[in-house]
């Protein structure tokens, strides 16, 4: 009985313990990404996504914290609905989230500690983040959210001259993709047939490669409004 | 001969009020259109990109001038031949009701001329119907809503044109819907070459457009194997200038279907004018 108590002890300590050090480096990764007050930057987004095709883009975008954000584009660009801000104010509220540590993961040759954060609202939009971390650098080197409207987001995060601010110059978004369906008076082609349409991809990746970042230098709120 | 005879069937067209009907109809619809896309527009792009915006969101201009003429041609393109049908489905049968095609037959000119005018001039008014057309949903719809990409959507999902890649595909485009109106042109003079009234030409014609579009529209399977040679499958072929990449030998298969529609309703008409008893 005694040996039993001892053993549930040391292992509800050694939980406890990995949690605090899960929520401690959870705390320092983000206080690193709220080091950015605001940014623009250039971007040329690519999109491989199921039953769209578009060519590669040009955009700017603009974020101000914590949960600002617009693109400004020429053409048509499509982003993620999930994944830019909305992880990033997630995130920024401690008392949200549960954060337990998962594990250790090699991403291209660097280790990683997977954290797994848990919403503690049953009704929350994001109920699951996986942050894969590079602890030393305190950077994120992927991440997974899982939503309940949207489905799962991966997003791979590659770093270049904006270290210090926790900014990324290549983003790769992994969306959930559902099944589309064509109002048929839209898609009347005598080349085409519904039958043709089969497209058995559930998944679409658009990808973001980002330059000139302007951080930190004030931007308006009114900027944002729509 | 014939080019002067051209020119008095193209005075004669000016001169019926009927033919300016067309392009009246044209305005006001365009006109409508424009204006109830300019004040509601943007719940129009969310019934086009809501499959896709619970994933995805679209950044951008998307309700442009490009998507307005796209919008226009793609509403007009079935209903437009009523308005050709108007005036090239009486140049024959008109003249026959007047009693005045029997005195052009005396005129020293041959009958092929004289037919061969009326399908001149005929083609001519359907290229200025579609000029029009073009004009006020390219041109107006530029003025109004401003130059952007263009978003398609068609039976393999959604397309984004860039903006700089878009005019050429409207000028064959509008290229595309004349040579289909041109073909519903010649069916409505053939038909009046066969009659002595205005009214049967003109209900013939949309008949026949009205019964092929059904047939085109049924998924049954005896119709499948006939619905690659009607006119009117053909009539929608532009849309393929709005795919990435550009099918270009479906798009000429459709050129030389209606090619041949056109060449053999004209042959028929000929035929048919050549060794008809003109009576009236």
């Amino acid at each position: 009985m005694i040996k039993a108590f001892l053993l549930t002890s040391i292992l509800l300590g050694w939980n406890y313990i990995f949690a605090q050090d899960a929520q401690v480096l959870l705390r320092q990764v983000v206080d690193k990404i709220e080091l950015v007050k605001d940014y623009s930057a250039n971007v040329q987004i690519t999109a491989d996504i199921p039953l769209i095709k578009i060519l590669p883009s040009k955009a700017k975008i603009y974020f101000k914290g914590p949960d600002k954000f617009k693109v400004v584009s020429k053409g048509i660009a499509i982003l993620p609905k999930q994944g830019f801000t909305d992880m990033n104010l997630f995130l920024s509220k401690p008392d949200d989230y549960m954060v337990v540590f998962a594990g250790k993961k090699m991403i291209e040759s660097v280790e990683t500690t997977l954290l797994t954060v848990i919403a503690n609202e049953s009704d929350a939009e994001i109920i699951l983040v996986k942050l894969w971390v590079d602890a030393s650098r305190r950077l994120i080197m992927a991440s997974e959210i899982t939503t309940r409207s949207s489905g799962n987001v991966k997003i791979d995060y590659k770093y270049a001259n904006n270290k210090s601010f926790d900014l990324p110059s290549r983003i790769k978004f992994t969306v959930d993709v559902k099944e589309f369906k064509m109002p048929k008076s839209f898609s009347t082609n005598p080349h085409k047939t519904n039958k043709s349409k089969v497209n058995k991809r559930k998944t679409g990746t658009i990808e973001l490669l980002i330059s000139n970042y302007k951080v930190n230098q004030g931007i308006a709120n009114s900027f944002f409004v729509k | 001969m014939l080019l002067k005879n051209t020119w008095n069937e193209l005075v004669k067209i000016l001169a019926k009020p009927r033919s300016y009907i067309g392009f009246g109809a044209l305005t006001l619809l365009i006109g409508i259109i424009l204006l109830a896309m300019k004040a509601d527009g943007k719940s129009f792009i969310s019934f086009v990109t809501a499959s896709f915006e619970q994933t995805l969101s679209f950044n951008g201009e998307i309700l442009n001038g490009n998507l307005m003429a796209f919008v226009i041609l793609q509403m007009l393109i079935i209903h437009v031949p009523l308005l050709v049908a108007l005036v090239t489905g009486d140049l024959v049968s008109g003249e026959a009701a007047m009693g005045t095609l029997r005195m052009m037959a005396t005129k020293p000119i041959s009958r092929s001329a004289i037919l061969g005018s009326k399908l001149l001039a005929g083609a001519i008014y359907t290229f200025l119907l579609t000029l029009w057309m073009a004009f006020m949903a390219y041109g107006v719809g530029q003025w109004m809503f401003g130059v952007g990409d263009l978003i398609v959507l068609n039976s393999d999902g959604l397309v984004v044109l860039p903006a700089d890649d878009i005019m050429w595909r409207y000028f064959y485009g509008f290229g595309l819907a004349f040579l289909s109106l041109l073909a519903v042109a010649t069916m409505s003079i053939c038909f009046s070459v066969f009659s002595d009234n205005s009214i049967g030409p003109i209900v013939s014609t949309m008949a026949v457009i009205i019964l092929f579009t059904i047939i085109g529209s049924l998924d049954v399977a005896s119709f499948v194997s006939i619905q690659p040679f009607l006119l009117t499958t053909h009539m929608a072929s532009w849309r393929s200038l709005f795919e990435m990449p550009v099918p270009v030998d479906d798009i000429l298969s459709s050129i030389y279907i209606l090619l041949f529609h056109i060449i053999a309703f004209a042959g028929i008409a000929f035929w048919r004018f050549n060794k008809k008893d003109i009576n009236t």
